[in-house]
């Protein structure tokens, strides 16, 4: 590292740039992700206390803004686990097993990356609806998932889907599966060769899977939209909400849940850069090992 | 604990790994399973751990029925090629894990699991290393704490793959000897896998050398170096100079010469292949002695036998002759006559 770091003190290096260029090329990264990021994430705060601490505490504690919150917060709590139970399940057997139809399973696993979420939600629509293939049958059964809490769950989790499988198959793949065979050879059971030497190799990819995940979970907005219905206080998230106050002209309410959300994916980065600086190392050493 | 394996076998898809495999260990052995890659050798290896369920055959260890015992309950410390050490744990760790895992009724306390980890270090001569990580070892190391971890359990049988493969040739030798030590002197039963014949031989009490996915010999070191039973076994182990030759009658006929052979005299006239190890030659200096006219190419003295590269007159087949430490080399370019104190004949394959 220390011939980089001449490179970028020290004018004369042979093959670097000459500083001129050096400054171009940096003005332009920085200008750019300062129009592009930092300014839109600004103008959200400005325009949220546009008219004062008062306005926007009170934006905040609407019912439905409240409302909104929790519900962004439930999907959210349900979303990831699931997804986490999934994709350490499909990493697993992906990584692990050889069987028939595995490349299929994969490129399934990259579907909700390709697919515009707002197709994500008509499917749901149309598998679950009043009038779509499951509709009638949910319907006598006495089960509604689409305007409901369960739809937007699972509306959540088909976007989801890859976060956490796509973090944990490379990683589960180089490490192969010669721990696990020690761990059996010596006596363990599945579980404890899971929990004792699975789970530790990939748990630091398996958080930041989980990180990703939620902060999409959270963020998600298309194919909620779509199965939602829209019912205030009842099936509006932080980001369908957010979209209805600003289309009635409440911008200080717009802004402030908006506010909220990013203040959200703050936390959500601040964990991702603390597991970073402290676990980097781990991090690391399951990628290369 | 005495092993015996009847009729192994087992395919990977269209790939016969094992194409029927019968075999005897007996207790106290250190055997080695010796063969180039793809001959079959880890199979059967991870066969005997439980890790791998062969498709036909039998094995028991003492009489008793273990084909279809699960991996975890078969006792068997099995040592990986590239050890396989649990990073995340410390050395100590990963030695008591056979320990741990084990159900509550028979897992020691944690303060005889202590003990029985320091005497394992002891025992592998790692005792100050229990609190690092296997990423701070070398790779020697590494293979002495896979082996204490393995040993834990207490194994009924030690399988090692690969034991020696990844490490250079120095450390290689010393931990081969010290190896060898640790068996007799824990009355262990092992079964190691080799493709390094010097190893192999060096190493085991009885070496089964192993050819696609079968026992091409078993039998002490000595037993198969000096009367391999079939030309694979001939040609793996050790330098051979290798001869077409016509068998006729119970002779072997390499150009002009005639050479005893052991193949049935009624056999008829077929093509065979004669081996001859290099240190089995003899040069006799005069062209006019009996024997196969040949020219020295090379003499390398440097060494402690002097090694000679000749050419047949006849057919320009290149062959190899060991002379002993102070034996006079003759000079690059001389013409001398050869003969053999030992060869052995085997049909030629397609014959």
């Amino acid at each position: 590292m220390s011939f980089l770091k001449r490179a970028f003190t020290d004018g004369s290096n042979p093959v670097g740039e000459p500083v001129g260029v050096r400054a171009i090329l940096i003005g332009v990264a920085v200008a750019y992700l300062f129009v592009m990021l930092v300014l839109p994430t600004g103008a959200v705060f400005v325009e949220a206390f546009r008219k004062g601490l008062d306005a926007y505490f009170g934006a905040i504690e609407q019912r439905h803004a409240l409302a909104a919150v929790r519900l962004t917060l439930l999907v959210a709590a349900i979303a990831v686990p699931a997804n986490l139970v999934f994709g350490l399940a499909a990493a697993w057997a992906i990584a692990k097993f050889e069987f028939r139809g595995k490349s299929l399973l994969i490129t399934f696993i990259d579907l909700p990356f390709s697919v515009s979420p707002v197709i994500s939600g008509l499917i749901y629509v149309l598998l679950f609806g009043a009038h779509g293939w499951l509709g009638p049958t949910l319907d006598a059964l006495g089960i509604k998932i689409i305007f409901t809490v369960a739809g937007l769950v699972i509306a959540t989790i088909f976007v989801t889907f890859p976060f956490i499988a796509r973090e944990l198959i490379p990683l589960m793949q180089e490490q192969g599966t010669e721990q696990e065979q020690a761990a059996i050879s010596l006596g363990a059971s599945g579980l404890q060769t899971f929990f004792r030497v699975t789970l530790p190799n990939i748990i630091w990819g398996l958080l930041y899977g989980v990180l990703l995940c939620n902060a999409r979970a959270m963020g998600e907005f298309g194919a909620v939209s779509v199965v939602s219905g829209h019912i205030r206080g009842k099936t509006n998230t932080m980001p369908l909400h957010i979209e209805i106050l600003y289309n009635e002209y409440d911008f200080v309410g717009a802004f402030a849940v908006a506010s909220l959300l990013c203040l959200l994916a703050f936390v959500t980065l601040a964990l991702k850069s603390l597991l970073e600086w402290r676990f980097g190392e781990h991090l690391a050493a399951e990628r290369h090992h | 604990m005495s092993i015996s394996i009847t009729g192994l076998v087992k395919s990977f898809g269209h790939y016969a790994a094992l194409r029927g495999v019968d075999l005897n260990v007996r207790p106290g052995e250190f055997l080695a399973l010796l063969g180039p890659s793809g001959s079959g050798k880890t199979t059967l290896l991870r066969i005997l751990s439980g890790l791998e369920a062969p498709d036909a055959g039998r094995l028991t260890i003492d009489g008793a029925d273990i084909s279809h015992q699960r991996a975890r309950d078969r006792q068997m410390g099995f040592v990986f090629q590239h050890y396989a050490l649990f990073r995340h744990m410390t050395v100590a760790e990963n030695v008591a894990f056979g320990l741990r895992v084990k159900p509550r009724a028979q897992r020691p306390a944690n303060a005889e699991i202590g003990e029985r980890v320091d005497s394992l270090l002891r025992l592998v001569q790692l005792e100050r290393m229990g609190d690092r990580y296997p990423a701070q070892l070398s790779g020697g190391q590494r293979q002495r704490v896979a082996l204490a971890r393995a040993l834990a359990i207490e194994p009924r049988v030690l399988l090692l793959d690969e034991p020696f493969g990844a490490l250079d040739a120095k450390v290689r030798k010393e931990l081969r000897r010290w190896l060898r030590g640790l068996h007799d002197e824990m009355g262990l039963t092992s079964i190691f896998v080799s493709h390094d014949q010097e190893e192999a031989l060096e190493l085991a009490d009885r070496v089964a050398v192993m050819s696609d996915g079968r026992i091409a010999q078993i039998g002490t070191p000595l037993e198969i170096y000096r009367n391999p039973a079939n030309a694979f076994v001939c040609e793996f182990l050790g330098n051979t100079n290798r001869l077409d030759c016509v068998i006729e009658n119970g002779r072997a006929a390499i150009g002009d010469q005639l050479f005893y052979a052991s193949v049935p005299a009624d056999a008829g006239r077929l093509r065979g292949i004669a081996y001859v190890r290099p240190e089995d030659c003899e040069l006799r200096p005069s062209a006019d002695a009996p024997g196969l006219k040949a020219k020295v190419v090379k003499v390398f003295a440097a060494g402690p036998t002097t090694r000679i590269e000749l050419r047949r007159l006849e057919s320009d087949e290149v062959i190899e002759a060991l002379l002993p430490h102070g034996a006079v080399a003759p000079q690059p370019g001389t013409e001398v006559a050869l003969g053999f104190r030992q060869l052995r004949v085997f049909p030629a394959p397609n014959t």
